[in-house]
Protein backbone atom coordinates (compact mmCIF):
# COMPACT_ATOMS: atom_id res chain seq x y z
CA UNK A 1 0.00 0.00 0.00
CA UNK A 2 1.01 3.58 -0.91
CA UNK A 3 0.56 4.41 2.79
CA UNK A 4 -1.38 4.84 5.85
CA UNK A 5 -3.99 7.51 5.00
CA UNK A 6 -4.03 6.46 1.47
CA UNK A 7 -5.17 2.56 2.60
CA UNK A 8 -7.73 3.97 4.57
CA UNK A 9 -8.98 6.05 2.09
CA UNK A 10 -9.56 2.82 -0.12
CA UNK A 11 -11.53 1.53 2.95
CA UNK A 12 -13.34 4.06 3.63
CA UNK A 13 -14.52 4.27 -0.12
CA UNK A 14 -15.12 0.77 -0.63
CA UNK A 15 -17.75 1.13 2.78
CA UNK A 16 -19.72 3.74 1.04
CA UNK A 17 -19.86 1.62 -1.99
CA UNK A 18 -21.46 -1.21 -0.15
CA UNK A 19 -23.67 1.63 1.81
CA UNK A 20 -24.89 4.01 -0.70
CA UNK A 21 -26.41 3.01 -3.78
CA UNK A 22 -25.69 6.35 -5.05
CA UNK A 23 -21.94 5.69 -5.29
CA UNK A 24 -22.27 5.10 -8.85
CA UNK A 25 -23.33 8.67 -9.97
CA UNK A 26 -19.91 10.02 -8.34
CA UNK A 27 -18.06 7.14 -10.04
CA UNK A 28 -19.44 8.41 -13.43
CA UNK A 29 -18.40 12.00 -13.49
CA UNK A 30 -14.65 10.84 -12.32
CA UNK A 31 -14.46 8.03 -15.22
CA UNK A 32 -15.66 10.27 -17.68
CA UNK A 33 -14.19 13.43 -16.84
CA UNK A 34 -10.65 11.16 -16.95
CA UNK A 35 -11.93 10.12 -20.74
CA UNK A 36 -12.71 13.17 -22.03
CA UNK A 37 -9.63 14.63 -20.99
CA UNK A 38 -7.51 12.13 -22.88
CA UNK A 39 -10.16 13.09 -26.05
CA UNK A 40 -9.19 16.50 -25.40
CA UNK A 41 -5.70 15.91 -25.01
CA UNK A 42 -5.22 13.64 -28.28
CA UNK A 43 -6.87 15.34 -30.61
CA UNK A 44 -4.92 18.46 -29.85
CA UNK A 45 -1.75 15.82 -29.95
CA UNK A 46 -2.76 14.64 -33.27
CA UNK A 47 -2.65 18.45 -34.87
CA UNK A 48 1.21 18.91 -33.63
CA UNK A 49 3.95 18.44 -35.16
CA UNK A 50 4.87 14.92 -35.16
CA UNK A 51 2.39 13.84 -32.94
CA UNK A 52 0.66 11.70 -34.86
CA UNK A 53 4.19 9.36 -35.11
CA UNK A 54 3.62 10.19 -30.79
CA UNK A 55 0.43 8.71 -30.72
CA UNK A 56 1.33 5.97 -33.10
CA UNK A 57 4.12 4.84 -30.51
CA UNK A 58 2.61 5.59 -27.44
CA UNK A 59 -0.60 3.22 -28.18
CA UNK A 60 1.60 0.50 -30.33
CA UNK A 61 -0.78 0.77 -33.17
CA UNK A 62 -0.15 -0.83 -36.07
CA UNK A 63 -3.28 -0.57 -38.33
CA UNK A 64 -2.82 3.01 -38.75
CA UNK A 65 -5.83 2.69 -41.63
CA UNK A 66 -8.11 2.42 -38.33
CA UNK A 67 -7.71 5.91 -37.58
CA UNK A 68 -8.19 7.80 -40.48
CA UNK A 69 -9.20 11.29 -39.16
CA UNK A 70 -6.77 11.03 -35.94
CA UNK A 71 -3.82 9.95 -38.25
CA UNK A 72 -4.55 11.39 -41.56
CA UNK A 73 -0.97 12.94 -42.19
CA UNK A 74 0.30 9.35 -41.93
CA UNK A 75 -2.11 7.52 -44.78
CA UNK B 1 -31.57 -8.99 -16.86
CA UNK B 2 -29.63 -7.45 -14.05
CA UNK B 3 -31.36 -4.64 -12.44
CA UNK B 4 -29.05 -2.16 -11.77
CA UNK B 5 -27.54 1.29 -11.44
CA UNK B 6 -28.32 3.86 -13.97
CA UNK B 7 -25.26 6.30 -14.80
CA UNK B 8 -23.24 4.72 -17.20
CA UNK B 9 -19.47 5.33 -17.77
CA UNK B 10 -17.90 5.61 -20.82
CA UNK B 11 -16.07 2.55 -20.02
CA UNK B 12 -19.48 0.68 -19.49
CA UNK B 13 -20.80 1.67 -22.75
CA UNK B 14 -17.94 0.22 -24.72
CA UNK B 15 -18.05 -3.00 -23.00
CA UNK B 16 -21.68 -3.46 -23.20
CA UNK B 17 -21.15 -2.90 -27.07
CA UNK B 18 -18.17 -4.96 -27.83
CA UNK B 19 -19.73 -7.74 -25.26
CA UNK B 20 -23.11 -7.62 -27.06
CA UNK B 21 -21.09 -8.79 -30.29
CA UNK B 22 -18.78 -11.26 -28.56
CA UNK B 23 -21.45 -13.62 -27.25
CA UNK B 24 -23.14 -14.03 -30.11
CA UNK B 25 -19.79 -16.57 -31.26
CA UNK B 26 -18.22 -17.27 -28.08
CA UNK B 27 -18.54 -17.57 -24.14
CA UNK B 28 -16.11 -14.52 -22.52
CA UNK B 29 -15.50 -13.16 -19.44
CA UNK B 30 -14.07 -9.61 -18.21
CA UNK B 31 -11.42 -9.71 -15.68
CA UNK B 32 -8.77 -7.58 -13.62
CA UNK B 33 -8.83 -3.72 -13.56
CA UNK B 34 -12.65 -3.10 -15.37
CA UNK B 35 -13.94 -5.59 -13.00
CA UNK B 36 -12.99 -3.54 -10.15
CA UNK B 37 -13.82 -0.45 -11.35
CA UNK B 38 -17.22 -1.62 -12.24
CA UNK B 39 -17.44 -2.78 -8.33
CA UNK B 40 -16.47 1.23 -7.19
CA UNK B 41 -12.73 1.13 -7.19
CA UNK B 42 -11.82 4.77 -8.25
CA UNK B 43 -8.98 4.38 -10.46
CA UNK B 44 -9.61 4.06 -14.44
CA UNK B 45 -7.66 1.76 -16.68
CA UNK B 46 -6.91 2.14 -20.80
CA UNK B 47 -8.03 -1.26 -21.32
CA UNK B 48 -10.90 -3.76 -20.42
CA UNK B 49 -9.08 -7.67 -20.44
CA UNK B 50 -11.10 -9.97 -21.70
CA UNK B 51 -10.80 -13.98 -22.24
CA UNK B 52 -13.03 -15.70 -24.57
CA UNK B 53 -13.21 -19.39 -25.33
CA UNK B 54 -11.46 -20.71 -28.47
CA UNK B 55 -13.16 -20.31 -31.61
CA UNK B 56 -12.37 -21.99 -35.56
CA UNK B 57 -11.03 -19.21 -37.92
CA UNK B 58 -13.84 -19.04 -39.82
CA UNK B 59 -16.25 -18.45 -36.90
CA UNK B 60 -13.25 -15.46 -36.08
CA UNK B 61 -13.69 -14.34 -39.34
CA UNK B 62 -17.56 -13.65 -38.66
CA UNK B 63 -16.89 -12.12 -35.38
CA UNK B 64 -13.96 -9.59 -36.48
CA UNK B 65 -16.79 -8.76 -39.08
CA UNK B 66 -19.52 -7.56 -37.31
CA UNK B 67 -17.34 -5.78 -34.74
CA UNK B 68 -16.11 -3.70 -37.59
CA UNK B 69 -19.15 -3.48 -39.07
CA UNK B 70 -20.34 -1.87 -35.61
CA UNK B 71 -17.04 0.89 -35.80
CA UNK B 72 -14.57 -1.46 -33.74
CA UNK B 73 -10.97 -1.59 -35.36
CA UNK B 74 -8.49 -3.87 -34.22
CA UNK B 75 -5.13 -2.19 -33.74
CA UNK B 76 -2.80 -5.07 -34.63
CA UNK B 77 -4.25 -5.36 -38.11
CA UNK B 78 -7.34 -5.17 -40.51
CA UNK B 79 -6.93 -8.75 -41.63
CA UNK B 80 -9.04 -11.49 -40.04
CA UNK B 81 -6.28 -14.09 -40.72
CA UNK B 82 -3.02 -12.21 -39.08
CA UNK B 83 -5.47 -11.09 -36.44
CA UNK B 84 -6.47 -14.89 -35.64
CA UNK B 85 -2.76 -16.12 -35.53
CA UNK B 86 -2.13 -13.70 -32.40
CA UNK B 87 -4.83 -15.06 -30.65
CA UNK B 88 -3.57 -18.85 -31.88
CA UNK B 89 0.21 -18.02 -30.37
CA UNK B 90 -1.49 -16.64 -26.87
CA UNK B 91 -1.26 -13.40 -27.32
CA UNK B 92 -3.71 -10.66 -26.91
CA UNK B 93 -5.43 -8.89 -29.76
CA UNK B 94 -6.78 -5.19 -29.51
CA UNK B 95 -10.05 -3.35 -30.27
CA UNK B 96 -10.96 0.07 -29.97
CA UNK B 97 -13.32 2.48 -31.70
CA UNK B 98 -12.59 3.33 -35.26
CA UNK B 99 -10.38 6.94 -35.10
CA UNK B 100 -9.90 6.46 -31.09
CA UNK B 101 -7.12 4.52 -29.43
CA UNK B 102 -9.16 4.23 -26.34
CA UNK B 103 -10.16 2.91 -24.78
CA UNK B 104 -9.35 -0.58 -25.45
CA UNK B 105 -11.10 -4.13 -25.21
CA UNK B 106 -8.20 -6.53 -25.10
CA UNK B 107 -8.73 -9.80 -25.72
CA UNK B 108 -7.03 -13.40 -25.92
CA UNK B 109 -7.80 -17.00 -26.02
CA UNK B 110 -8.75 -18.87 -22.74
CA UNK B 111 -5.12 -20.74 -23.00
CA UNK B 112 -5.26 -23.92 -19.99
CA UNK B 113 -6.97 -25.32 -17.32
CA UNK B 114 -6.89 -21.90 -15.29
CA UNK B 115 -8.98 -19.78 -18.05
CA UNK B 116 -11.48 -22.57 -18.51
CA UNK B 117 -11.98 -22.54 -14.96
CA UNK B 118 -12.28 -18.63 -14.64
CA UNK B 119 -15.05 -19.40 -18.06
CA UNK B 120 -16.58 -22.06 -16.20
CA UNK B 121 -17.22 -19.88 -12.91
CA UNK B 122 -18.33 -16.95 -15.00
CA UNK B 123 -20.86 -14.81 -12.92
CA UNK B 124 -23.01 -11.47 -13.36
CA UNK B 125 -22.34 -8.94 -10.20
CA UNK B 126 -25.96 -6.96 -9.02
CA UNK B 127 -23.36 -4.23 -7.81
CA UNK B 128 -21.80 -3.02 -11.20
CA UNK B 129 -25.15 -2.84 -12.59
CA UNK B 130 -23.92 -4.20 -15.83
CA UNK B 131 -25.49 -7.21 -17.74
CA UNK B 132 -21.90 -8.45 -18.51
CA UNK B 133 -20.20 -11.62 -17.59
CA UNK B 134 -16.89 -11.29 -15.52
CA UNK B 135 -14.53 -13.92 -13.93
CA UNK B 136 -15.45 -14.26 -10.12
CA UNK B 137 -14.60 -12.13 -7.48
CA UNK B 138 -12.82 -15.04 -5.80
CA UNK B 139 -10.73 -15.80 -8.72
CA UNK B 140 -9.71 -12.19 -9.43
CA UNK B 141 -8.28 -11.85 -5.62
CA UNK B 142 -6.58 -14.68 -6.18
CA UNK B 143 -5.17 -13.54 -9.28
CA UNK B 144 -4.12 -9.95 -8.10
CA UNK B 145 -3.08 -10.85 -4.76
CA UNK B 146 -0.91 -14.14 -6.05
CA UNK B 147 -0.10 -13.61 -9.69
CA UNK B 148 0.35 -9.93 -10.03
CA UNK B 149 1.11 -8.70 -7.02
CA UNK B 150 1.76 -4.84 -8.12
CA UNK B 151 0.94 -2.07 -5.29
CA UNK B 152 -2.72 -1.18 -7.88
CA UNK B 153 -3.06 -4.66 -7.91
CA UNK B 154 -3.32 -5.20 -4.10
CA UNK B 155 -5.47 -2.55 -3.72
CA UNK B 156 -7.71 -3.64 -5.95
CA UNK B 157 -7.97 -7.02 -3.83
CA UNK B 158 -8.20 -4.83 -1.00
CA UNK B 159 -11.27 -2.92 -2.17
CA UNK B 160 -12.63 -6.52 -3.52
CA UNK B 161 -12.39 -7.83 -0.15
CA UNK B 162 -14.49 -5.33 1.65
CA UNK B 163 -17.38 -4.71 -1.17
CA UNK B 164 -17.73 -8.65 -1.46
CA UNK B 165 -17.19 -9.36 1.98
CA UNK B 166 -20.49 -11.55 2.51
CA UNK B 167 -19.53 -13.39 -0.84
CA UNK B 168 -15.70 -14.34 -0.91
CA UNK B 169 -14.68 -17.58 -0.48
CA UNK B 170 -11.56 -18.28 0.89
CA UNK B 171 -11.40 -21.65 0.70
CA UNK B 172 -11.86 -21.31 -3.43
CA UNK B 173 -9.61 -18.19 -3.20
CA UNK B 174 -6.50 -20.35 -1.59
CA UNK B 175 -7.24 -23.23 -4.26
CA UNK B 176 -7.28 -20.92 -7.22
CA UNK B 177 -3.87 -19.16 -5.68
CA UNK B 178 -2.55 -23.21 -5.31
CA UNK B 179 -3.55 -23.53 -9.18
CA UNK B 180 -1.82 -20.47 -10.23
CA UNK B 181 1.27 -21.48 -8.62
CA UNK B 182 1.23 -24.93 -10.87
CA UNK B 183 0.20 -23.52 -13.89
CA UNK B 184 1.77 -20.15 -14.01
CA UNK B 185 4.45 -19.60 -11.35
CA UNK B 186 5.94 -23.04 -12.06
Amino acid sequence: MRNKTHDEFIERWAEFVKNDSNWKSYHTKFINAQYEKFFKFINKLSKTKEGQEKIVELYNIKNIKGYPKLLNKLK
Amino acid sequence: MIRGISNRNILDEFAINFCKIIEKYTEYIIVSGFLVISSGRVRSTEDIDMIIKPIQKEKFKLLHNELIKKNFICMQSDDPENIYLYLKDNLSVRYTYKDQPLPEMEVKFAVDDLDLYQLSTKTKLQLTGLDLYFGSVNMNIAFKEEYLKSPKDLEDAKHLRKVYHDTINEAEINKIKQKIRQLRLK
